[in-house]
């Protein structure tokens, strides 16, 4: 366990801490140094590791968890959109969370109603909303009709809004935007019909435009190497699904791109078409891309390299280095240094088939057979990927990425085996899987510990505390909280329905509070006193 | 009438020209593009079945599309040049009655239907194919036989300007206008409306909703390898049988959903649920601290508790902990080992192999 001690913890959470004002909202300034009694952003902090120094929920007293209360989503809500998929956030002991077109404000203590705002959609996919971001009194959402929305933090009243895409294109938006200084970074979603993904910021204050990041190049600018022709990079797909993370020091923001487009039917974009499928580090201030790493070269298989890229201090061969680490929806983790992007570890968290090897820089080599094929290509994992969108989790403490993940094959069929296919042109069917909680040192991609859920399915994503616990769903609607440092299974609740977003804690009065979110239900855990 | 039997045997036919191959007739009328009619046509049918037919350039332009979505191969020119042929040698025949087009019935809406604006354009089958028979005739060469551009003529289905356009609020003045023919053009407004319904359309059969994505043919692999895997490595003769269980399989399941059964037989519907909905379920024996046992259909499993069904149909129900012993069965486990040791030759061999018990 030395090397924990090496570990700078230079994003923890300070507990303790004075939280801001609540008359002035949440300063941005203390956005790099939560207060135990807060999660402000989506991860919790800018780090992206949903690790949390609060201790007073731990592996020896988590058996005494039990409800502190219940919120059921006011309002008809029905399918994949009425699911809460945001990760909440609790600003001044008052709690926001949204989903599609909706967003809530409830008292962190008892999950009291204080405001709802509803927004009139225009149209747009109503997936899922990861939820809100927050700067002073504004919070800020996007909704599926492609607008950034302000509202007053204190009565859920509307301040502005700004459109962020266009509808037409079947762009839609459902990330939570991240706010850096008086920066609002937004995401856009949207696999339907070949457009350019984009990551934006805009001013806090007005939404207005500061910069604007394009994931596929130009003709003449860097990556363009990549890609066959103009027509192809201008329609190459590459969304940006999930919420950044961001080194105050560096003031680097680090971004997951999604795959490229047409989806499953490649062949009019012959190349590893960048930066798709990519780990970017952009400047903050100006998007200036600074480095790259592609975990999914000329990815046809739908494997968003999305997956947070979480950011932590470590030791590798000895040496300290600022680290960055992805475990990518193909079924592969990477760890790399985040001031340079340089490649320290390269391992599959579970086995896969699709890969030949792992080039100079570590990055899979796709095997052609495996993409998919007229007559069908068994793959694994499959389009769900090894994992999606669900959070994971790292603990300074263990020294473990924690990742919920899946071990699934199903067949990749090429349906439009025309020389210029667009859209989709093909998808995967069928399937068996198995899912799997893995604890994978850092140093080496080894897998510490391993926790085999009985069934496959959707279970959520993961929250990991200084009370060596780590918190997961299972695929049978249980919350369940395993030993961080051997996986031994501690404590569980069944909500009725699977885990929907990734849990939080959060301390207050001197109580820790867990809460977690399962369908259209958000449930918070006390430890009895 | 031959008109409205042809037509109506296009709309009900699901295999590509099972209306042409039963007719042919005498010899194609000898004129410029003859030979491209004979070529492109003949690959799917014997091209003479158009002989003694007569339609308007626009009609014989729908029919060309429908080809072409039924899989026809030729350039644009050469299809503009098969148009070009039928329209100039096989005009209407005095009496023959107008084609008519039947909606299809609408396919139930999901989430990815959501895409795009609550006020997108609202597909309307008869003008798309208004339009289609239009596009065919004037557009093709340029733009495509999908609308997904030339050399000639940019992509229609990215294009903005139809994703913008409703109804040819766009496309109209821009066909009127801006075009590089718009002077040539003497298009009504009905026809740039039904021009727009079929663009659109072209984006919506481009999307992942739309009707072409379909598995096209799987067969490709060797019968004999197959057999040869089947009763070798595969292992596959050891639970199965090709004049038993799998007598006659052919006839039952098309070459897509066999091999998918092959594959994954477990999978009714892909989910936790799949080994209760299957036809053979996992079963489970449930041995308590006290040595009791209790055997039946798995239910429900996770770490903590454990169900079951037994053959009376009775309901068990037990918490998992120390001596308490749970014992899997599955059925399908021979075959989920395999996932990790075929490759895909070997499973479409099997699929070939399987086929030939019709």
């Amino acid at each position: 366990m030395k090397y924990v001690f090496g570990i700078v913890l230079a994003l923890l959470p300070l507990t303790g801490a004075a939280g801001a004002d609540p008359a002035s909202g949440l300063d941005p300034s203390v956005l790099t140094h939560p207060t135990a009694d807060s999660w402000p952003t989506y991860n919790g902090d800018y780090s992206g590791r949903r690790f949390s120094s609060l201790t007073k929920i731990n592996d020896q007293n988590v058996k005494s968890l039990s409800l502190a209360w219940m919120y059921q989503l006011s309002g008809a809500t029905e399918g994949l959109g009425g699911r809460i998929s945001a990760t909440p956030l609790v600003v001044n002991g008052i709690m926001y969370f949204t989903v599609p077109d909706k967003v809530w404000a409830v008292d962190a203590r008892t999950g009291r109603e204080l405001w709802t705002y509803t927004w009139t959609s225009k149209g747009g996919i109503h997936l899922g909303n990861r939820g809100v971001g927050i700067s002073g009194n504004s919070l800020f959402f996007e909704t599926p009709d492609c607008n950034l929305v302000s509202l007053n933090l204190n009565d859920g009243k509307k301040k502005w809004n700004q459109a962020i895409c266009d509808l037409d294109q079947l762009y839609y938006a459902s990330v939570a935007p991240v706010v850096i200084k008086n920066h609002v970074i937004t995401g856009v979603s949207g696999d339907d019909l070949d457009r350019p993904g984009y990551l934006e910021a805009r001013d806090s204050e007005t939404g207005k435009l500061q910069w604007h990041w394009s994931v596929v190049p130009k003709p003449g600018e860097p990556g363009a190497e990549t890609w066959p022709n103009a027509d192809a990079m201008e329609h190459g797909g590459g969304m940006t699904w999930i919420s950044s993370t961001y080194d105050p020091e560096l003031n680097m923001l680090f971004v997951g791109t999604g795959n490229p487009q047409p989806v499953i039917a490649s062949k009019a974009r012959a190349g590893s078409n960048l930066f798709t499928e990519s780990i970017v580090a952009l400047n903050a201030d100006t998007g200036k891309l600074i480095w790259y790493f592609q975990p999914s070269p000329h990815d046809t298989h739908d494997w968003d390299a999305v997956q947070t890229p979480v950011l932590f201090d470590g030791e590798i061969d000895g040496k300290k280095h600022k680290l960055v680490a992805q475990a990518s929806r193909n079924g592969w983790f990477f760890v790399l240094d985040r001031e340079t992007g340089k490649n320290y570890v390269t391992s599959q968290f579970v086995k896969t088939n699709w890969a030949k090897g792992v080039d100079a820089k570590g990055q899979p080599v796709p095997n052609p057979a495996k993409e998919p094929q007229i007559a069908g290509a068994l793959v694994s994992p499959n389009q769900g990927g090894a994992v999606n969108w669900p959070p994971p989790t790292f603990s300074p403490q263990t020294g473990l990425f924690y990742v919920n993940a899946t071990r699934a094959f199903s067949i990749y069929y090429i349906f439009d085996d025309a020389d210029k296919p667009e859209g989709w042109g093909g998808n995967d069917q069928g399937g068996w899987a198995e899912s799997m909680l893995q604890a994978l040192d850092y140093r080496t991609g080894a897998i510490k510990w391993s926790h085999r859920w009985e069934t496959p399915g959707i279970r959520g994503g993961l929250l990991s505390t200084a009370g060596n616990l780590v918190f997961a769903g299972d695929p049978n609607s249980n919350l369940v909280a395993l030993n961080a440092a051997t996986g031994e299974v501690l404590w569980h609740a069944n909500l009725g329905k699977p885990v929907t977003n990734g849990a939080i804690t959060y301390e207050l009065d001197a109580r820790q509070y867990l809460v977690v979110g399962a369908g259209d239900k958000l449930f918070a855990f006390v430890m009895n006193q | 009438m031959k008109i409205t039997r042809l037509v109506i045997l296009l709309l009900v036919c699901s295999t590509p020209w099972c209306a042409f191959g039963q007719a042919p007739g005498t010899q194609l009328p000898d004129a410029p593009n003859r030979e491209t009619v004979q070529r492109l046509c003949s690959a799917c049918h014997p091209a003479q079945i158009v002989v003694g037919r007569g339609m308007t350039r626009e009609q014989w332009g729908s029919i060309v599309s429908n080809m072409i979505s039924r899989g026809a191969k030729g350039s644009n020119e050469e299809f503009a040049q098969v148009v070009d042929y039928l329209a100039q040698n096989l005009p209407p025949v005095k009496g023959d009655p107008v084609p008519v087009t039947k909606a299809k019935a609408p396919r139930p809406q999901g989430l990815l239907d959501q895409a795009g604006s609550n006020d997108k354009q609202v597909v309307d089958e008869d003008a798309a194919a208004l339009g289609k028979t239009l596009y065919t005739a004037q557009c093709i060469t340029c733009h495509g036989t999908r609308a997904r551009g030339s050399e000639r003529g940019p992509d229609l289905v990215r294009s903005l300007t139809v994703l913008h356009d409703r109804y040819g609020s766009v496309l109209g003045p821009l066909l009127t206008k801006d075009h590089p023919n718009a002077k040539s053009f003497t298009l009504t407004s009905a026809e740039i409306v039904n021009l727009s319904h079929f663009l659109h359309q072209e984006v919506n059969n481009t999307l992942r909703t739309g009707p072409f994505n379909n598995v096209l043919n799987i067969l490709v692999g060797d019968p004999r390898e197959g057999k040869a895997y089947f009763n070798g490595p595969g292992k596959c003769n050891q639970c199965h049988s090709t004049t038993g269980d799998l007598a006659h399989i052919a006839s039952k399941y098309d070459p897509p959903v066999l091999q998918l059964k092959v594959v994954f037989p477990q999978t009714a519907a892909f989910g936790r649920r799949s080994a209760v909905n299957a036809s053979k379920p996992v079963t489970a024996t449930v041995t308590t601290a006290a040595g009791e046992s209790t055997t039946g259909v798995l239910e429900d499993i996770d770490d903590f508790n454990v169900s079951l069904r037994d053959k009376t149909g009775q309901y068990h129900s037990f918490q998992r902990g120390p001596g308490v012993k749970v014992e899997k069965h599955d059925p399908y486990a021979a075959h989920v080992a395999l996932l990790d040791e075929y490759s895909d030759k070997d499973i479409h061999d099997v699929v070939a192999y399987l086929e030939t018990f019709k």
